[in-house]
C-alpha cells in the first residue's frame, strides 16, 4: 500500500481530501495490518495509525474493524487509556475495513518493554497500573449497543465456554496431545466454584505487548480485536503467563511486576473481589489456549493457506508453553497432597 | 540419517553451514524488523532441525515405552489421551507417573526446540 492509495483510503473514512506526508508500517499481529501515519487533515496536522484486516483473517471470534472501534470509542468514555478513536470505514469491493485512531507514542514489544534502561521507572509501576486498567475495563456497562461481543452461549458459564471453544479448536486439529488431554481433563475437574459470577467486557488479550508503554508509564491498552464476554479472572491471569514474561520469570506479571501489585491496583480502582483459585484456573485454560493456538498457527502455514516459517515454528515453541502447563498443575497437586 | 556415512559433509555440517550463512552475512544487512525477526526464526530452526538429527531416534522409541509403561498400558498416544479423557489419571495414584512422563517427553521436544528454556527454568528452583 503505498502514500497514494493511503491518502484515497483515508479520504474515504475522513469524507475529504487527506494528505499523507509520511506513512510507516508497524509491527502488527498476525492478523492486522498497521500503519503509522502522518498526515493533514482540514489543514492540521495529525498523527495517526491506521489498522485494517488482512486479506485472510484467521480467527473467527475475533471482531471487526467498525466493531472494535465502537469497543475503543466506549472504553475511551469509560476512562481506558486507549487511543482515541477517530474515523472508521466498513469496507468496498475495493478496500478492506479499517478505522484509524491518534498515534500514541510508547513501546509495545514485550521484549523490549522489560529490557529498555528509559523504561524503568514505568516497568516499577506497571503491574499496579495494569490493575488499575483491568478494573475500568470490567466496570463498562454491557448495554444494547456492545450485543455483538462474542460470549457464552444461554445456561452456560465463561470457564464451560473457555473449555468448550478450546477442546474444539484442539480436535479440529486433529493430533494426539497427551499434555493438552490431560489439561482438559483436569480443568474440567477442577473448577473452582465461585466461577458462575456475574460475565464482565473481558479485554481478551490483556499483557506486555499489547501495552504501549511510555517513560511516563502506561501509555494506552491496544489490541482489541479479542474482546469478549466473560470472566474477569480470565483477563487477570492472561498477563502473567510465563510466556508473556519474556525471559523475565520471576516477574510473574509481564516481567515486570508482581500479582500482589496487580491485584492492589485492580482493588484500588474499584475492582470485584479476586479469587486467587479462580486465577490458577484461568491461568492453565490460557497456557493451554496459547499452546492450541500456536498448533493452530503451525497448521495455517502447513495447510498453505499461509506460508510462513514463523508461524510453522510456532507448533514447536508450544513445547514450552506445554511443560509449563505440566508444571502448574504439579505444583498444584504438590499443594493439596501436603 | 547415518545410512551413507561417506557422504561428507554430513546432513548435521550442511545445516549448520546454512544458519551459520544466515546469522554471519544475512541478518546484519536486513533493515526491516519484521523481516529480520522471521529469518532469526529460519535461523533457529535450522539449528532445531541439526539438534533433532544429532539426537537421532532414541527420543522417539523412548517415548514410545515409557508410555507403555503408564499405568494401564496404553498402546500409543491415541489410547493415552483416550484414558485421560475417560480419568483413568484422575486419581494421584496415577496422576504423578503420568505428569513425570509428560514433563519427561516436553523436555526432550525442548533440548531440540530451546535447550536454554530447560537451564532457565529449573534454574528458579
Amino acid at each position: 500500500m503505498n502514500a497514494q492509495h493511503l491518502e484515497e483510503t483515508l479520504s474515504k473514512a475522513v469524507g475529504q481530501p487527506v494528505t499523507v506526508t509520511r506513512a510507516a508500517p508497524l509491527a502488527g499481529g498476525a492478523s492486522m495490518e498497521t500503519w503509522s501515519l502522518d498526515a493533514t487533515v482540514n489543514g492540521a496536522p495529525e498523527r495517526l495509525v491506521l489498522r485494517r484486516d488482512m486479506a485472510v483473517n484467521m480467527y473467527a471470534a475475533a471482531l471487526t474493524r467498525p466493531q472494535e472501534f465502537h469497543l475503543l470509542e466506549v472504553a475511551h468514555r469509560a476512562g481506558v487509556k486507549v487511543p482515541l478513536p477517530r474515523w472508521c470505514y466498513a469496507g468496498d469491493a475495493a478496500t478492506r475495513p479499517f478505522f484509524v485512531m491518534n498515534r500514541v507514542d510508547g513501546e509495545s514489544v514485550g521484549r523490549k518493554v522489560v529490557k529498555l534502561p528509559e523504561l524503568a521507572a514505568a516497568r516499577a509501576a506497571m503491574a499496579r497500573e495494569m490493575g488499575r486498567q483491568l478494573a475500568r475495563i470490567h466496570a463498562v456497562t454491557l448495554t444494547d449497543d456492545l450485543a455483538f461481543l462474542p460470549r457464552p452461549r444461554a445456561g452456560e458459564r465463561p470457564f464451560e465456554e473457555a473449555l468448550r471453544s478450546t477442546r474444539a479448536i484442539a480436535d479440529g486439529l486433529a493430533h494426539d496431545n497427551p499434555v493438552w488431554a490431560y489439561a482438559l481433563r483436569w480443568l474440567a475437574t477442577h473448577a473452582p466454584d465461585e466461577m458462575g459470577r456475574a460475565p464482565v467486557l473481558v479485554h481478551g488479550d490483556f499483557r506486555v505487548g499489547n501495552l504501549l508503554v511510555a517513560p511516563s508509564g502506561l501509555a494506552a491498552v491496544i489490541d482489541w480485536e479479542f474482546a469478549h464476554v466473560g470472566d474477569l479472572h480470565e483477563d487477570l491471569a492472561w498477563p502473567t503467563l510465563r510466556d508473556w514474561r519474556f525471559e523475565r520469570d520471576a516477574l510473574t506479571v509481564g516481567g515486570v511486576g508482581t500479582v500482589d501489585d496487580l491485584l492492589a491496583g485492580y482493588a484500588e480502582a474499584g475492582g470485584a473481589p479476586v479469587d486467587r483459585r479462580a486465577m490458577a484456573w484461568w491461568e492453565i485454560m490460557g497456557n493451554l489456549r496459547w499452546s492450541v493456538m500456536c498448533h493452530a498457527q503451525a497448521e495455517r502455514h502447513l495447510s498453505g493457506k499461509d506460508r510462513s516459517v514463523e508461524f510453522a515454528s510456532l507448533g514447536r515453541k508450544s513445547a514450552e508453553i506445554e511443560w509449563e502447563i505440566v508444571d502448574l498443575i504439579e505444583r498444584h497437586a504438590q499443594e493439596h497432597t501436603l | 540419517m547415518k545410512a551413507i556415512p561417506s557422504l561428507r559433509p554430513t546432513a548435521e555440517e550442511l545445516l549448520d553451514a546454512a544458519r551459520e550463512h544466515i546469522v554471519t552475512k544475512v541478518i546484519p544487512t536486513i533493515a526491516d524488523p519484521q523481516l529480520r525477526f522471521q529469518t532469526l526464526v529460519a535461523a533457529h530452526v535450522l539449528g532445531v532441525v541439526g539438534r533433532e538429527l544429532s539426537a537421532g531416534s532414541a527420543p522417539f522409541k523412548h517415548v514410545q515405552s515409557e508410555v507403555r509403561a503408564l499405568p494401564g498400558a496404553p498402546a500409543d498416544d491415541g489410547a493415552l489421551c483416550a484414558a485421560i479423557a475417560a480419568g483413568a489419571f484422575d486419581d494421584e495414584a496415577a496422576g504423578a507417573p503420568l505428569r513425570q512422563h509428560l514433563r519427561m517427553r516436553t523436555e526432550l521436544a525442548l533440548m531440540a526446540w530451546n535447550p536454554l528454556f530447560v537451564m532457565r527454568v529449573k534454574g528458579e528452583r
